[in-house]
């Protein structure tokens, strides 16, 4: 009977060996912004990824996640885990822009920014604290258009949700950054906005203080600094640093 | 060679209890008592609370009126298919909520099955309080139905049979005998469809969306929460708990409670 016991702690600890405790390979666990879910595995496909919203990333690494990098849509929250000491000082790496999508059979006909005031628009955004969901309001708020946010049918909680929603159809339109569109290009259809109203997307990442494979955190960081990481950033539709 | 025995059966129960209860325990723990409840009265805790409240009593009326018949349908009659009809109500119950709410979108979505129709009618569901109510309905029904199934199979068929022989019609049979009989049963079956219609997720937030004050439910506002407030996501938890401990415990003294109440409201029963 004490051999069903002995067997409980041994499955326990053979999942805690799975979850990356110890693989000899020594691959980074990168904690990433929804955006950069194509192009991080471009860069590197053998990290172990965690695509979400910046701000519940920021949450899991002060829960204790074992994550060796951060990289978020915005230099809040790599900054105040910076402040709190959970990780190395961040450095800029990208640069984004927003752009508003509609479905491509487009059916409130929504050319424009101005459009998004016609009745029963379905608009879906970020919501409050998530980084798209931020910028957005500071892009609106610089364009005037403010209250086209009455609008607004659902919250997503990372940009993903934004994309999906309208890619599917279900929503009119959207607010995402530029390099979420090509992954849809053949469900969406891209509205530039004015260069003067857009917001600085800046994307920031670190190495985490008590990173399990330190080692692959940094080389993980230089890759996504160093030229080729950058090419295909640029390639991806972002902006240098 | 028994004393090792009981000890291997009340460590397992010692650890499993400590695992199950560790987690609860600590998420009162947390942060002091007074400051839970300063934040249930945040305004996303108020909102998410009456949209909740709204949603899933709604739901639950649909639930009890369409799924009651249903149930004594299906327990009581014998027809061709109905281990079918079975397996298809069983189907929500195992089903990942993820696909429930893909599913609904196929199917009620502007895109979807019925989306012309809908749209021909004027009336748009993805988004809207509706949806959160569809998106409940989905998940609760199956769990409420099973158990009426159970309940409504557990009654004395003499019982019904006598009714039958003594002139009521099967109307009468099913509110007079049937009903009262498994109001037991079908009071915990409702109880425990409520609680998980309440804690509905993955469906709600995909199908109907998160905004506050209209379709953010109290599972959606701890989610949007976590990372923004995370005492409003523990206060909003916390609540949760205390309000699925009393389903349980409603639970756990309802049949007692109908059988009393049945014997006392008897003669009354007869005067009809």
């Amino acid at each position: 009977m004490r051999w069903a016991l002995a067997l409980v702690f041994v499955l326990l600890f053979a999942a805690g060996c799975g979850t990356g405790g110890g693989d000899s390979n020594e691959h980074a666990t990168v904690f990433a912004a929804a955006s950069l879910t194509e192009v991080f595995p471009e860069i590197d496909a053998d990290a172990t990824y965690n695509f979400a919203g910046s701000d519940d990333l920021a949450t899991q690494i002060t829960e204790g996640a074992p994550a060796d990098v951060f990289a978020a849509a915005s230099p809040k929250y790599p900054d105040q885990l910076y402040e709190d000491g959970l990780v190395d000082k961040p450095e800029v790496f990208a640069t984004n822009k927003l752009v508003l999508i509609v479905p491509n059979d487009n059916p409130a006909n929504i050319l424009s920014v101005d459009d998004l005031h016609k009745r029963d628009v379905k608009l879906v955004i970020g919501a409050e604290g998530v980084p798209i969901g931020d910028y957005t309001r500071t892009v609106l708020e610089s364009m005037g258009a403010s209250d086209v946010l009455d609008q607004v049918v659902s919250e997503e909680d990372d940009v993903k949700g934004v994309v999906g929603k309208v890619s599917l159809g279900e929503a009119d339109a959207g607010f995402v950054y530029v390099t979420d569109v090509k992954p849809v290009e053949d469900k969406v259809t891209a509205i530039e906005l004015p260069e003067e109203a857009q917001a600085v997307v800046q994307y920031e990442i670190a190495v985490v203080k008590d990173a399990p494979h330190h080692d692959a955190a940094h080389e993980f960081v230089e890759q996504v600094l160093g030229e080729d990481g950058q090419a295909k950033l640029q390639a991806a539709g972002f902006g240098p640093p | 060679m028994r004393r090792p025995f009981e000890v291997v059966l009340a460590v397992s129960t010692g650890l499993i209890l400590a695992f199950l209860l560790l987690p609860i325990l600590a998420l009162f723990l947390r942060i002091p008592p007074e400051d839970l409840l300063s934040q249930l009265t945040s305004e996303v805790a108020v909102d998410a609370l009456i949209v909740s409240v709204k949603t899933s009593v709604i739901a639950h009326a649909v639930v009890l009126l369409l799924g009651t018949p249903t149930a004594y349908l299906v327990a009581t009659r014998r027809f061709r298919g109905r281990s079918l009809v079975l397996t298809l109500i069983e189907l929500p119950l195992v089903l990942p909520p993820a696909v429930a709410g893909i599913a609904l979108f196929a199917a009620f979505g502007r895109a979807g099955l019925l989306g012309d129709t809908l749209d021909a009618a004027g009336v748009s569901i993805p988004f809207t309080q509706t949806a959160v109510v569809f998106a409940i309905i989905f998940v609760s029904s199956p769990f409420y139905i099973r158990l009426g199934i159970a309940a409504f199979e557990g009654l004395d068929p003499a019982l019904i049979d006598a009714s039958r022989t003594l002139g009521a019609g099967p109307r009468r049979t099913f509110f007079r005998v049937a009903l009262p009989l498994a109001a037991g049963g079908l009071s915990a079956a409702s109880a425990l469809a409520f609680a998980r219609g309440l804690g509905e997720f993955g469906a709600t937030i995909m199908f109907a969306g998160s905004l506050q004050g209209v379709t953010q439910t109290l599972p959606l506002a701890i989610y949007a929460q976590l990372a923004i407030d995370f005492d409003i996501a523990l206060a909003l938890g916390a609540f949760l708990v205390v309000v699925s401990v009393a389903v349980l415990l409603t639970v756990k003294l309802l049949p007692s409670w109908t059988r009393f109440t049945l014997i006392s409201l008897a003669p009354s029963g007869r005067s009809d």
